[in-house]
């Protein structure tokens, strides 16, 4: 007892030096709603959002945004420890990647009724709404879509003349560009975010559709993957730097930005990066290459955009800020900056748009009947960890040599089958 | 052994001369001895610290080992775009505060441990050792429900109370050291002239313990001010972030950006340095030639 | 009356630690201990509850991982204390001399201790990077020493010695200041040379700090997680992957709490052990 009081002493004391504390409810005398919205990308985004909410509060002077970015790589961490502790934002920005994790703590609350009376309404990419709405077992919209994303290669025009179409062109490139001592076709992804990169690729080597058979068995070690990922593991140190081994996004960029690397595979999300180190004329992008038959394959991006949260106090002021970002001006200018795909359908004919290149090409495969689509399962929550923390350093190993392409991908498969067929089990599906 | 090299020596003291070090000689051996692992040290501390200025100051995309022309874009960017003014303010109120609690509870804790022999003496050492044991990420849920309770989530207060609890520990133990290193003699010298305990500390072992405040209170404040973890968790408040937060927010997912990494480092870490610049001389200055004369 | 107050004196001095560890610390650790004993993982919600020793007996018999963390956590320890503990006090020693710009040296060869774990990591990353970073200009453009499961060891160690070695040197140097200049003197009379000297006189005064600094290092070694965890994530293929940062890996990336909290208790029981075992080894505190 005592000792708590000595533990509030402190406290007292700590927050009379610093002159402040928890300020929650000083607005009520001004009559003004205060509603906190988390940015799952702090940093480089922050602007973007510090113009949209400006832009938000001007016309709607009673509601006073909070903003509050949290660093991409602890957004997962600090989502989970507010959840715990019963403190979450108002609205946050999430994925699909993660969403089943917050659904799963029961955090948020579906967009559906909101959806159905809200002015955008019918403006939202159907093909991303369904992508969210198959993440939970209840068929809920618990996210809004801001953009998408999608898996290109980016490479030096200087050094490529031509875009390959198959992956033996790409094969074939990613040889002849290799230029010793020190010129590389191509960079692998080693590092972190490695699983989803080589995922993309396999299948649409592999043009397989489904992760996952009629009996609920992975897909991932089919014999087609199993021969792409001896290829492009064979790159290794051949087209490729030996250093790709420890490669995640800053470190591959940052490779990719000296110049000496003639291709690297990403989404679009790392077009600003790009261009910072190259100069706008210089860079190019293509969709992953072709499968068999010419078919296109693409292995469906997270879908991010905004939750709000169940715990809010101020919902409706939440949907409003929501639907701002999401209406066709913001969710515009938000895309525009990041050179990501809109979810707005009315943005994604904007002019600007139809000016960068990568982007038009990436709406245009992503709006082909040709294109086929494999949906990972984002559904699974265990799907982030087994592609992250289980199976990222066994990559590393078939990298090193240490693990065989067929063993690295039973694994990864007998991981994903499990977790799909627990899941199955526990949601009665 | 030891014991009989001090007895030893401390009875040959008095026809020792009085002169703590020889003057100046000429000395080749200094050479090999001093200046050329100095020499090499300093390579090996300013080699990383070099790498740093050149991104820091260099136009992104150049490649050059030289920062020239020399740019302060990536400092306008840290300052202005990321807000580092706001969260360098944050950072020396949590970290002076953090000092300033964890110094002075470890000076009482740790002139318990090393002058008193009292019952659980021992146990308040492996409790203080035992917290240690523990990574602060496994401890965030339950830490977040306590300030919750207390109403200072989002509160500087909660890294104030956060990084001094974590902070004091180590700083016991080590103040400890400390105390006992400084001769009880003195104390009750002190004692014997009528000045209370208190007194007597304060007057006679305090100065003396400059270079162990010095010490701890610097490790406690250069833990506080690079505590990342704590200032993301416990606050979710833009303008009430630290340092730490900031200097995470230049690499990540869709952004590499190691000119503001390397900028925000040079915020982070150039007043860091200076401030200990100054103070590390007490390191050493802290006892006076005669006071263990008496 | 006296003596009863007499003998309060060292409770009241510790009793605002004693305070602040019950308010802020009992709970979150014996939560870590309960969750230890749940099967907790926010992945598998349908399958919380009690656990028994489940989580143990999955660490001791069914996981390979936590052995080879273990190992390499015992090897990083070791290693780094060790080195830590060398060059930090011959860096003690060459400071605590009389030279002209020493305070500025000292300043100099201090200042990485100032530094965070995210930034010494950033540096770090940058150096090693082949395209960033320095090695090109050594004539070695391609080595990807974090890359390479033969170099990454040695790489990690040094960029932690780069900010661990000022810690040792620092506590060394303050522990130099109590040592009486007299005793050096007298022992020059008595003929013993630079070596003895160090020997008889320094090694023996800075026995209790050395013995401090070795025992809070190696704890602060063992639980370090964020340079290796931003440097290397415990790779190449899982080659630098101490237990901490397994910890981390299966409680906050794979939010397996309950298993987490199980490897976190045995890493807690092995530095219990290891310091209780320590501290008597020392002797510390006695011969006094």
């Amino acid at each position: 007892m005592k000792l708590k009081v000595a533990g509030a002493a402190l406290a007292v004391l700590a927050v009379a030096a610093t002159g402040c504390g928890s300020d929650s409810g000083s607005d009520q005398g001004s009559g003004k709603t205060t509603i906190t919205f988390w940015d799952n990308n702090g940093g480089t985004r922050t602007p973007i959002y510090q113009e949209l909410i400006k832009r938000f509060e001007a016309a709607n002077p009673s509601i006073h945004v909070e903003y509050v970015g949290i660093p991409i790589s602890s957004v997962q961490q600090k989502y989970d420890t507010a959840i715990a502790g019963g403190d979450t934002p108002d609205v946050g920005g999430v994925t699909t990647s993660y969403l089943a994790n917050l659904t799963g703590q029961q955090a948020l609350e579906p967009a559906d009724e909101w959806l159905a009376k809200s002015s955008v309404n019918g403006k939202l990419a159907t093909s991303m709404l369904d992508s969210v709405r198959k993440t939970v077992p209840d068929g809920k919209l618990y996210l809004v879509p801001n953009t998408s994303n999608m898996d290109v290669v980016w490479y030096l025009k200087d050094k490529l003349q031509k875009a390959p179409d198959t992956w033996d062109e790409f094969f074939g490139s990613a040889d002849e560009l290799t230029k010793k001592p020190d010129e590389y076709g191509y960079t692998i992804r080693g590092g972190a975010g490695s699983i989803f990169q080589i995922l993309a690729e396999m299948y649409s080597y592999s043009g397989i559709s489904e992760f996952f058979d009629a009996s609920g068995k992975s897909t991932v070690n089919d014999p087609k993957n199993v021969e792409f990922l001896t290829k492009m593991a064979g790159l290794y140190k051949k087209n490729t730097p030996e250093a790709d081994v420890t490669n995640d996004f800053p470190k591959m960029v940052a490779q990719f930005g000296t110049g000496k690397i003639a291709m690297m595979h990403h989404n679009l999300g790392s077009y600003n990066d790009h261009v910072k180190a190259h100069g706008k004329d210089k860079i190019g992008a293509f969709a992953l290459p072709t499968g068999p038959g010419g078919k296109r394959t693409i292995v469906a991006n997270p879908v991010d955009g905004f939750a709000v949260f169940k715990n809010s106090e101020h919902k409706e002021a939440a949907w409003k800020f929501v639907e701002f970002l999401v209406s066709h001006d913001s969710n515009s200018y938000w895309n525009e900056q990041t050179g990501q795909i809109p979810a707005n359908t009315d943005a994604q004919g904007d002019s600007w748009l139809q000016g960068l290149e990568h982007l038009k090409t990436a709406v245009e495969t992503l709006n082909d009947p040709n294109t086929q689509v494999v949906s990972p399962p984002y559904y699974l929550p265990q799907f982030s960890s087994i592609t992250k923390a289980d199976t990222e350093p066994l990559f590393q190993k078939v990298l090193l040599g240490q693990m065989t392409p067929q063993e690295f991908l039973d694994t990864l498969a007998q991981k994903l089958t499990d977790a799909e067929a627990e899941w199955k089990k526990a949601t009665g599906g | 052994m030891s014991a009989d090299v001090m007895v030893r020596t401390r009875t040959r003291t008095v026809s020792a001369g009085t002169r703590r070090r020889p003057a100046k000689r000429k000395d080749p051996g200094r050479v090999l001895r001093l200046y050329i692992p100095l020499g090499l040290y300093l390579a090996f501390t300013l080699v990383p610290f070099y790498w740093m200025l050149v991104f820091a100051l260099r136009p992104a995309g150049s490649t050059d080992p030289v920062p020239w022309p020399i740019t302060f874009e990536h400092f306008e960017t840290v300052w202005n775009d990321i807000g580092y003014a706001v969260f360098f303010k944050n950072s020396v109120i949590v970290g002076v505060w953090s000092l300033l609690f964890t110094t002075v509870i470890a000076v009482m804790g740790g002139y318990a441990l090393a002058r008193y022999r009292f019952r659980g003496r021992n146990l308040f050492m492996v409790v203080l050792l035992c917290t240690q044991f523990i990574p602060g990420a496994m401890m965030l849920i339950p830490l977040f429900s306590i300030f919750k309770s207390l109403g200072l989530i989002n509160s500087l207060a909660s890294l104030i109370i956060a990084d001094t609890v974590f902070n004091l520990p180590l700083s016991i133990i080590l103040m400890s050291g400390f105390i006992s290193a400084v001769p009880f003699t003195v104390e009750e010298a002190a004692m014997v002239d009528g000045c209370t305990r208190l007194r007597g500390f304060l007057a006679i072992v305090l100065p003396q313990l400059r270079p162990g405040l010095i010490a701890v209170g610097s490790f406690a404040f250069i833990h506080t001010w690079n505590n990342f973890l704590f200032a993301l968790m416990f606050v979710s408040k833009q303008d009430s972030f630290t340092i730490p937060v900031g200097l995470s927010y230049t690499i990540g997912e869709y952004s590499a950006d190691f000119g503001a990494l390397a900028a925000g480092g040079v915020v982070a870490a150039l007043p860091v340095v200076c401030v200990f610049a100054v103070v590390q001389r007490y390191l050493v200055h802290g006892i006076s030639a005669g006071a263990v004369k008496g | 009356m006296t003596t009863m107050r007499r003998r309060a004196v060292p409770y009241l001095l510790i009793s605002p630690t004693v305070a602040l560890i019950a308010a802020f610390l009992v709970y979150p650790i014996g939560s870590v201990a309960y969750y230890s004993l749940q099967h907790r993982n926010l992945t598998r919600p349908w399958a919380d509850g009690f656990a028994g020793l489940d989580n143990f007996r999955r660490m001791l018999f069914e996981d390979e991982l936590f052995w080879h963390s273990l190992g390499f956590t015992a090897k990083w320890v070791i290693v780094e204390v060790g080195l830590q503990l060398i060059l930090g006090l011959a860096l003690a020693l060459i400071v605590n001399e009389t030279f002209i710009g020493r305070g500025l040296a000292r300043s100099l060869v201090f200042s990485p201790w100032a530094v965070s774990g995210v930034l010494t990591t950033g540096i770090w990353i940058l150096l090693y990077t082949p395209s960033t970073g320095v090695l090109r200009f050594l004539g070695q453009p391609e080595a990807a020493v974090l890359g390479n499961p033969d170099t990454v060891f040695p790489a990690v160690v040094v960029a932690e010695l780069w900010r661990g070695v000022p810690f040792f040197a620092i506590l060394l140097l303050a522990g130099l200041q109590g040592i009486p200049g007299e005793l050096y003197e007298a022992a020059a009379v008595d003929g013993a040379g630079r070596v003895k000297r160090f020997i008889h006189v320094t090694l023996p005064h800075l026995r209790d700090a050395i013995v401090l600094a070795t025992l809070l290092r190696g704890v602060w070694e063992f639980n370090n997680v964020d340079l290796l965890y931003t440097l290397t994530g415990g790779g190449p293929a899982q080659e630098t992957m101490t237990l901490p940062l397994y910890v981390a890996q299966r409680a906050v990336d794979s939010k397996d709490f309950g298993y987490g909290s199980a490897l976190t208790m045995a890493g807690f029981v092995i530095l219990l052990f290891c310091s209780i075992l320590y501290l008597r080894l020392s002797r510390f505190g006695g011969d006094r």
